[in-house]
């Protein structure tokens, strides 16, 4: 199955994405999660102004088969969340590196980013998962 | 679908292809000294003898005229309707709905529950049903303690003592603190690190709270502390304000009154009910309406089972995965039955006829009512001599009120009365005649 995987992105062992822009992030949850997860009906977002560790949960993604916890790649500062996503939650099916972004974050610990891994080492995870 | 039990050649067929003698070796991997070799129990009785042995088993059992017994527990009329529709063998035998297409019965059902009970209470939101009046207070408080993301609840006095105890079962387990005190104490201990206060009314001793000064008090001092009203007999809300209309956040009761039995205290039925905001925390079953995918047909499921423990297991807000169906189906033909207009009538007559009987045994030398507020069907009234007033009851055929001291040992000489549409005045003046010879018996006893 092949899964998109976009190469200017960075990704966690948790199928989290991470877009750096200079201090801040956007954060999303990857093509393989999406299609995990199944029809999204219902995501809980954080709120704003909400400071969340690395590791820590930072919302709900529920599907009408199960609950997937997002979990925050970096620890940050909450700055922007997805309003789309309430009414529309399959934005991030359909899109879940464009559209169906889920929270904005003014990056808090920098020395956090080496722990991220390039697309490649992720295209990799997702392989073994798979089996 | 009917039921077809194996028979003895199939079950030797089977077994042949498993690739065993006998039906005790698919069980050779328990120990021996686990087995239980017989149960010990009788042989067999033709279908005549039963019938007679059950009836002499029946008979032991004692049939009071009239009750004045309440304390969470309570005598109504169950209209005809509520039998014959529930004895239906589709509802009575069939099992949870979880395959939508071959329960639209059951689960229309539950849609209805849902709904008469949303309208009843005023309520946003009404689940498929809990367990019973306790354990709906419990999830209630567990649920409260999720949003809130706090540990801490205030409990008001006056909640039925069966009740408390569960929620400190549910508490122990949950690791949540709990705090009991009187509605004065509120102010004293309202603050942000409170997850929910939970009160009952009317309460275990009959009375009518003020909820609207309650709720003002709360939202002033603690905004976003849950506020939980739980309720042993919803009749009443065919005479007092629905909570839909208090700005209650979980309304949660104790559904037997609506058309169930007493029994021997069960079964019950948790009504459990929330305002909208808080659809996807609540716990239990929800039925939901729909349209089916290729066509403009109607139908009903289990829906947002994304909440539910066998999809969201730890984080979820319970662990139940069932509701009361029977039992909620017999809560909706009653509520049909009666009507909004019954209702209405019903809770009157409990009502008129408890006040009536209270202002009347206050009249009598000795008795007194201890109770402060308005009261609904059960009130609370000192006795000269509460045994004697028992002794009395039965001997005129009447199960008797409860003795306090049962749950509270301070209280005696105590007595919780409990009257309902089903006590005539006639079995009421029968009572007042009781508690009059009870007067002329013995001393008082020891007390206050």
């Amino acid at each position: 199955m092949d899964y998109n995987i976009l190469d200017n992105l960075k990704y966690t062992q948790t199928h989290e994405w991470v877009k750096i822009e200079g201090m801040n992030a956007i954060t999303g949850i990857s093509d393989y999660a999406q299609h995990q997860l199944g029809d999204i009906v219902y995501i809980e977002l954080p709120n704003i102004g909400e400071t969340i560790e690395k590791g820590s949960s930072a919302g709900e993604i529920e599907s009408v088969k199960a609950v997937g916890e997002f979990l925050m790649p970096l620890t940050g500062k909450v700055i922007q969340i997805n309003n789309l996503l309430s009414e529309n939650p399959e934005i991030v099916n359909q899109s879940p590196y464009d559209k169906g972004w889920l929270i904005k974050i003014e990056i808090l610990n920098l020395k956090e980013e080496n722990d991220l891994v390039s697309a490649d080492e992720y295209k990799n995870i997702i392989e073994r998962e798979d089996k | 679908m009917e039921f077809i039990p194996h028979d003895d050649q199939t079950i030797i067929e089977m077994l042949r292809v498993i690739g065993v003698e006998n039906i005790n070796d698919l069980f050779r991997d328990i120990p021996k000294d686990l087995l239980i070799e017989s149960l010990g129990l009788p042989t067999g009785l033709s279908e005549p003898d039963l019938s007679k042995k059950m009836k002499q088993l029946s008979e032991l059992n004692h049939v009071y005229d009239s009750s004045f017994l309440g304390a969470g527990c309570y005598f109504h009329y169950i209209p005809s309707l509520v039998d014959f529709i529930i004895n239906r063998s589709e509802f009575y035998t069939s099992y949870t709905p979880y395959q939508a297409e071959a329960s639209q019965g059951y689960l229309q059902a539950i849609y209805e529950y849902q709904t008469i009970i949303s309208r009843l209470t005023k309520m946003d939101i009404a689940n498929a049903s809990m367990y019973d009046g306790s354990t709906a207070l419990a999830e209630a408080i567990i649920m409260a303690s999720g949003v809130r993301q706090k540990t801490t609840i205030l409990i008001i006095e006056g909640i039925h003592p069966e009740y408390i105890n569960v929620i400190k079962t549910y508490c122990w387990g949950h690791g949540l603190n709990y705090k009991i005190l009187r509605i004065e104490d509120l102010n004293l201990e309202l603050s942000d690190d409170i997850a929910a206060v939970a009160f009952q009314s009317p309460n275990f001793f009959g009375e009518i709270q003020n909820i609207e000064k309650l709720v003002e008090k709360v939202r002033l001092k603690s905004p976003s502390c849950l506020i939980i009203q739980v309720m042993t007999d919803p009749t009443c809300l065919g005479l007092l304000k629905p909570p839909g209309d208090l700005d209650i956040d979980i309304f949660v009761a104790e559904g037997q009154s609506f058309g169930i039995p007493p029994s021997f205290g069960g079964p019950g039925l948790g009504i459990f009910t929330v305002k909208q905001k808080y659809l996807r925390k609540i716990p239990g079953r929800l039925v939901g309406k729909t349209k089916e995918l290729f066509g403009d047909q109607e139908g009903f499921i289990l829906t947002l089972q994304a909440r539910e423990q066998h999809i969201r297991r730890e984080k979820a807000s319970s662990n139940i995965c069932t509701n009361q169906a029977l039992c909620s189906l017999s809560a909706l033909v009653y509520l049909l039955s009666v009507g909004k207009s019954g209702l209405e009538e019903i809770a009157k007559q409990n009502f008129l006829k408890s006040n009536f009987l209270k202002k009347n045994l206050a009249k009598i030398p000795g008795y007194e009512i201890k109770s402060k507020n308005p009261t609904y069907n059960e009130f609370v009234i000192k006795c000269p001599n509460i045994d004697a007033l028992i002794d009395e009851c039965e001997k005129v055929n009447i199960m008797p009120p409860l003795k306090l001291t049962y749950y509270y040992p301070e209280m005696k000489n105590l007595a919780l009365v409990c009257v309902t549409e089903l006590n005539s005045f006639e079995s009421i003046k029968v009572f007042l005649k009781a508690a009059n010879t009870a007067i002329n018996i013995g001393g008082v006893k020891d007390g206050f």
